[in-house]
């Protein structure tokens, strides 16, 4: 198992008392499989992504990614393993608005020093369609240009795991249609393991499982 | 090293937006203003230490108010030196019905030993370098002597009982300090005609100068043999650990410019720690993510480090270069105070000013920086999540910190660095707790305003604690200017105008026992009222209780000034008019070897009656009780002094006597005759002094202003500063205003309103300020009564708030220039 999360409770405090997000979790991803976690607002979707992600640490339970145990990492440690192992894709696509599409790409290699950053950033983009958008900034590209650029980004390290927290969220659905397709093509050529969190029901249906919670639980 | 590209990469872009202009202006003002004294400090000390040898015409200078031991000289000789002597000292001059105090230096054959002179033959024709003083029987002088007595070269001038030839203008001399008395003009004759003038006999105030020159060994020799034999009144320089000083007002002005620069130094650090925190609260976005995508906490520090770090070399090196230029400024500023040539500045200055404004930056801007560290990834998804703002001590205590160094560094005293501090401290707390205070009651009448009034002065009391920092930085700036400006155009004004219409107008010194008699008649006959006649020996304190005075005082105070030079010791039996016992006994001052101390020099060296002080005249020690504690009214326009003997104390050394008189204006002419008949009198009115000391303000105050000026510019920095942070906010309100039917007009009213009710708050807290400092120095320090100026009351808000309207409007340009579709889209 790739990603494995056992007994795993999420509490937080509020103005209200004490809420439990998440209750008893326990999951289980093969390596390469494409896994949608669905559920309607405030389910707790997005907190289980986060905490699967090494994001967030749990309140209690454990969670291993390639068989490493996230409750044993500091926060340094579980940012070493989510470059290693980890590629992200979000709703508000997260780009630095700053940079480029190119260097938005190239940012996860800079960062450990990889000095073929630029060639595979440029090769990753064109993959995507964008070989002409590459010193563009962010807000010169409309969402859908945006949402592949993050893709890109997000496979540059060739990752062992994608998450995509609603990935078509902000975009209409024609573009996230070519945006899930090109999507699951770059998983496939990479044979990622994919963890979608969506409310969409027809993108939960072309993962290959689906979990679904409900007030904190996974309905079995 | 693509770590290094990366950070480069993200500042560049974020330089472009703008993001980091404000920090970095508030930086460049701050090393400008801070460069600038250190390099007007280094400049002043490369003088001293290049030019000392110049500065005393000689290698070695021994000043001495009698003449040295022959023992002395014949060593001197022994040794091969080179040796030239000369005295100084005030005298009038009288001539064509003008009269004039004036500074005359008597010189021997071998002056100067190092350096020359510049002379002119006669107006306006070329300077030349000399060599040699004046020979006998002429007398060289600074053109102000000529203008002042109407006369020209070649014509006689009378010096005390001898005529003198003029036979050039003097324009250049090595070893004039930059002391008061070099702001009388130069009269300069050879030391053969000294005694012909009958000027100085025993108990003169004179400065004797002995110089030597020759080999650096034998220097050095001569200097080690002279050690011990000195006595506390004479002062031995040389090149090396002794450099004469660059004079007493100058040496204040430094110190009080430093002080100046900390206070920009202070503003423009929070206008630096507010961009900063803006920069860092609109990076945390884009941390969140760098964190996500497995960047490191420390990587994020270094990450922005780097960006920070190439802003502060950028900022303080085109601050230093500012700086070189605005030096000029301040020597512009005190050329009167100045010697003529002025040394290159050194790398280190420099050096120093880079550095300031590296360590200001860190002071300032590390704590929001630390910020970026505890941004948690998880924001990618909540964006609610904020970090932790940094621990107020690690935010106030490393700024703190940083001022208080810099404090100490120019002041270079604990105590008196304790005191600014603590002073500095206390003024904060309670003009920012007084601007809170205002600011809540202002909120309290918001409903009853109108529409542009409510939006405009919602903006500012919202949050009163965020707004402290702006009206803070202007009213301290304000107040320090106001302050100034009073201080070189009111204070000796007050002081004069309070003065009772007779009060004496001339004081009268260099008055010989045997004068006395016939003075007296004379003055009653010219029908010239007079004062007391008080005999007076020129002394030196150094010790109370067996222990040097110089470890009992502080630095600045009354005691170290006084025992820094020699003192008029005077004896009386009669309590002098202006004086009041407080402690201890008027009578007992009637045993000898008992002694009255004026009030404050008693607290600065510690003592109280009973103690026992040590003097030293004419290298003969004595000690004498202290039998009362007097409190002195220094401004009666009498004769008055720190110290007063009983009879018979200081009847074995030679004295002169001191008076004071009213002379009016029809009874001038009196004057000259009196000169004629006394020319070893020396006559000082008080209205010339008064012109010279003014002089001397004005000069320091401008230069003060001058720096000031930079505190105003870091103020508009945070000014700015603040504008920019809230911008985004702004914008979206503006937008929503517009979207509801607000037109422009309304924006533009409402934003000139909050800043101008901005700057009316600063200025109204700096004036009460004002008024309130000023009180209390004119009623306990100076006593005088104090008048407030009204006028200040009425245009110094009117002109702050609007230039603070306008300013503040052309800072919020974009709230009204931006589409409200576009921001409304955006969000």
């Amino acid at each position: 198992m790739i990603i494995n999360a056992s007994n795993v409770n999420q509490v937080v405090t509020s103005s209200e008392g004490e809420l439990s997000i998440l209750k008893n979790v326990n999951i289980s991803i093969k390596h390469g499989e494409s896994v949608a976690i669905i559920g309607t607002s405030g389910s707790g979707k997005t907190t289980l992504l986060s905490l699967l992600a090494g994001l967030d640490t749990a309140t209690s339970g454990e969670i291993s990614l390639d068989g490493k145990n996230l409750g044993k990492l500091d926060e340094d440690g579980r940012a070493s393993l989510r470059n290693e192992l980890i590629g992200f894709v979000f709703q508000s696509f997260q780009l630095l608005p700053t940079l480029t599409a190119l260097e938005n790409v190239m940012l996860p290699l800079e960062l450990v020093g990889d000095a073929k950053a630029k060639q595979a950033a440029s090769e990753l983009l064109a993959r995507v369609g964008l070989a002409h958008r590459l010193s563009h900034l962010p807000k010169q590209l409309s969402g859908g240009e945006q949402q592949r650029v993050a893709l890109a980004r997000a496979f540059v390290t060739n990752p062992t795991i994608l998450f995509a927290d609603e990935p078509t969220g902000n975009l209409d659905s024609k573009t996230g249609r070519d945006v899930i397709d090109l999507l699951f093509e770059l998983n496939q050529e990479n044979n990622t393991t994919l963890v979608l969190v969506t409310h969409d029901l027809r993108l939960a249906e072309r993962c290959q499982r689906t979990i679904q919670l409900e007030e904190g639980r996974v309905v079995v | 090293m693509s770590y290094f590209k990366l950070a480069l990469r993200l500042l560049w872009r974020d330089a472009r937006s703008g993001e980091l202009t404000i920090l970095l202006m508030a930086l460049i003002i701050a090393v400008t203003s801070s460069t600038a004294i250190s390099l007007f400090s280094d400049r002043l000390q490369g003088t001293m230490n290049q030019q000392a040898a110049d500065f005393m015409a000689a290698d070695l200078l021994i000043t001495s108010p009698t003449k040295v031991a022959n023992a002395w000289l014949e060593k001197a000789q022994q040794l091969n030196l080179k040796a030239a002597n000369g005295a100084e000292f005030s005298t009038m001059l009288i001539e064509n019905d003008q009269l004039l105090l004036s500074s005359l230096k008597a010189v021997s054959q071998h002056y100067p030993l190092r350096g020359y002179l510049k002379t002119r033959q006669a107006d306006y024709q070329d300077e030349q370098k000399v060599y040699s003083g004046p020979k006998v029987g002429k007398v060289w002088v600074g053109q102000r002597v000529l203008t002042s007595l109407n006369l020209s070269i070649g014509e006689p001038l009378q010096v005390g009982e001898l005529s003198l030839t003029i036979s050039r203008i003097l324009s250049y001399e090595p070893d004039k300090s930059g002391t008061f008395y070099s702001l009388s003009p130069r009269v300069m004759i050879h030391t053969d005609d000294l005694v012909k003038t009958a000027i100085l006999q025993a108990g003169s105030r004179v400065q004797y100068l002995f110089q030597f020159s020759g080999e650096e060994a034998a220097i050095k020799q001569f200097s080690a043999w002279l050690d011990g034999k000195l006595s506390p009144s004479q002062r031995l320089l040389d090149v090396h650990d002794n450099r004469p000083e660059i004079g007493a007002a100058l040496e204040r002005a430094e110190r009080y410019l430093g002080l100046s620069s900390i206070l920009v130094i202070l503003i423009a650090g929070v206008a630096i720690a507010m961009a900063a925190r803006r920069y860092t609260e609109r990076h945390f976005n884009a941390t969140a993510i760098l964190r996500c995508l497995g960047c490191q906490q420390n990587q994020v520090l270094s990450l922005y480090g780097i960006q920070i770090l190439v802003v502060g070399l950028v900022g303080s090196s085109i601050g230093c270069l500012l700086g070189w230029f605005a030096q000029y400024g301040l020597f512009y500023l005190l050329a009167d105070l100045l010697p003529s040539t002025i040394a290159s500045a050194s790398l280190l200055a420099l050096i120093i000013g880079f550095i300031t404004g590296l360590v200001t930056l860190l002071g300032f801007a590390l704590p929001p920086l630390l910020r970026l560290k505890k941004v948690s990834p998880l924001r990618v998804l909540r964006r609610e999540l904020e970090p932790l703002s940094s621990s107020a001590w690690l935010v106030y205590g490393l700024a703190a910190s940083i001022i208080a160094g810099m404090v100490w560094y120019f002041t270079q005293d604990l105590i008196l660095s304790l005191i600014i501090i603590g002073v500095g401290f206390v003024t904060l707390s309670v003009l920012a707790g007084l601007i809170i205070v205002i600011l809540i009651a202002v909120k309290r009448f918001l409903p009853r305003l109108n529409l542009s009034w409510r939006l405009g002065v919602q903006e500012l009391v919202r949050e009163p604690k965020a707004n402290v920092g702006q009206i803070l930085a202007f009213s301290i700036t304000l107040l320090a200017m106001l302050l100034s400006f009073t201080v070189r155009n009111d204070l000796l004004k007050d002081w004069q105008n309070q003065l009772p219409v007779n009060a004496a107008n001339y004081f009268a010194i260099n008055i010989f026992p045997e004068q006395v008699a016939d003075l007296r008649l004379l003055f009653k006959q010219k029908d010239i009222p007079t004062g007391e006649f008080y005999p007076v020996v020129r002394g030196r304190l150094i010790s109370v209780n067996d222990q040097l005075a110089k470890q009992i005082v502080t630095k600045d105070s009354v005691g170290e000034r006084s025992i820094q030079r020699d003192l008029s010791l005077t004896w009386s039996s009669r309590l002098p008019e202006g004086n009041e016992i407080i402690a201890g006994n008027w009578q007992a001052v009637q045993s000898s070897h008992q002694v009255s101390i004026e009030q404050e020099l008693a607290e600065s060296l510690n003592a109280s009656v009973g103690d026992k002080l040590g003097f030293t005249i004419r290298q003969k020690d004595f000690t004498a009780v202290i039998s009362s504690i007097r409190k002195v009214q220094w401004d009666n326009m009498k004769p008055n002094f720190y110290l007063i003997f009983s009879s018979g104390t200081l009847d074995s050394y030679p004295s002169t006597f001191i008076t004071s008189f009213y002379l009016s204006e029809k009874n001038k002419p009196a004057l000259n005759q009196l000169l004629k008949e006394y020319p070893s009198m020396t006559v000082l009115e008080v209205e010339m002094l008064l012109k010279q000391f003014e002089k001397i303000l004005a000069q320091l105050t401008q230069a003060i202003d001058y720096l000031l000026l930079f505190a105003l510019l870091a103020g508009i920095s945070v000014l700015f500063a603040s504008i920019y942070a809230s911008l985004d906010a702004r914008v979206h309100t503006g937008a929503l205003l517009r979207t509801l039917g607000a037109n422009r007009k309304l924006l533009k009213k409402s934003q000139f309103i909050e800043f101008a009710t901005l700057g009316f708050i600063a200025s109204l807290l700096a004036i009460i300020a004002k008024e309130l400092i000023s009180y209390f120095l004119y009623q306990h320090v100076f006593h005088l009564s104090y008048q407030a100026n009204y006028w200040v009351w009425l245009v110094m808000p009117v002109m702050v708030s609007i230039s603070l309207g306008f300013a503040g409007m052309r800072g919020l340009k974009r709230v009204i220039t931006s589409s409200p579709v576009q921001v409304l889209r955006d969000l």
